[in-house]
């Protein structure tokens, strides 16, 4: 059978949560929990560009415009991982996970 | 190492009923009345309704490590104030039902606990042995769960505004850290010290530090829908 042909792009988002988040970003009571987490007003703006983004690539195709959003969307994951981890992440699960409780390997093995 | 050596040295002994048996049968009515039927009926509350812990919950399942209530928590009597612990040798989550009267606190508690288990889940963590794994789960869990919400420091009479969450955080990891293991008070904070700035930055699975349920619903659903997000960045 061949292979399905690869989707077409679309945004990250559907440009609601971008108009959802700005919203949420604007609000009181978020600039209120931001300055007391940070010490700062949010900056917002950019949940506003990434709306129109979306919609003139929703509407027009706009090849500016996918751009534009996925350096956004691609700034927010490098944002996120800016950090070096303390530990090592696992490949697998533990392998105690899922086993019943009576037999669990005993505390002091 | 033998077991009640062992039990001091890692907290145990907060946790009475860990360790003692089968626990002996109650009748029916008598069950519907006690702390651990409370302790029940609200923890599946907050699996259900609490964005937080469905996001942990979600990413739980999506690493492997899917979470069955009655196998992965316990609402157990607990010392002191603790209101809960992950109890690594039975992947357990431990609710202390004498100590989580109202629904927001579980909510809490949960979501704390999950995002430990969730890190044991995701990550090599040795718990036991290397403090500043320790201390980055609990810097983490005091920093996505709520814990240091100014809501929750302005019920504890904390009141504190610019940048108080962190001080909240650090304060809390401390805490915790102390309470289950036997070290100093400076040499407890030289580690939370060293791992802050990495764990504190650190905000899987949430992407972002929640400050209250709009947030978490906002990450739930950035969550449920990564795969699209991820095939289209």
């Amino acid at each position: 059978m061949d292979r399905p042909a690869k989707a077409e792009w679309r945004p990250p988002r559907a440009c609601d949560n971008y108009w959802e988040e700005f919203k949420h970003c604007v609000s009181w009571g978020n600039g209120f929990h931001h300055y007391y987490t940070y010490g700062t007003v949010p900056s917002c703006q950019q949940w506003k560009n990434d709306y129109n983004d979306c919609r003139e690539w929703e509407e027009r195709r706009s090849a500016e415009a996918k751009e534009a959003l996925l350096k956004s969307e691609r700034d927010r994951v490098a944002e996120q991982g800016n950090f070096t981890p303390v530990w090592e992440l696992r490949k697998e699960p533990p392998g105690d996970w899922h086993l019943p409780l009576n037999q669990e390997k005993p505390q002091d093995s | 190492m033998d077991q009640s050596k062992q039990e001091k040295e890692y907290g145990y002994e907060l946790f009475p009923e860990r360790n003692t048996g089968p626990k002996k049968d109650k009748s029916f009515v008598k069950s519907l009345f006690t702390s651990q039927f409370k302790c029940e009926i609200m923890l599946k509350l907050a699996m259900e309704t609490s964005p937080y812990a469905k996001l942990l919950l979600s990413a739980m399942n999506s690493s492997g490590c899917k979470v069955i209530r009655d196998r992965h928590f316990a609402c157990e009597d607990c010392d002191g104030s603790v209101s809960g612990g992950f109890d690594v040798a039975s992947s357990q989550i431990v609710l202390c039902q004498n100590n989580i009267q109202q629904q927001s606190h579980m909510n809490r508690v949960v979501t704390h606990e999950l995002i430990h288990a969730f890190d044991h889940c995701r990550a090599h963590v040795d718990w036991f042995n290397n403090l500043r794994h320790l201390a980055c789960s609990e810097i983490r869990a005091a920093n996505l769960s709520g814990d240091c919400s100014f809501s929750s420091e302005v019920s504890r009479f904390n009141f504190g505004m610019k940048q108080h969450h962190q001080e909240c955080v650090r304060d809390r990891a401390l805490r915790s850290i102390l309470a289950v293991r036997k070290i100093s008070a400076e040499e407890a904070q030289k580690i939370v010290d060293e791992v802050f700035d990495s764990c504190s930055n650190d905000h899987a699975p949430f992407g972002r530090i929640p400050h209250g349920s709009k947030d978490a619903e906002f990450a739930y659903r950035d969550h449920e829908s990564r795969d699209r997000y991820n095939a289209n960045l």
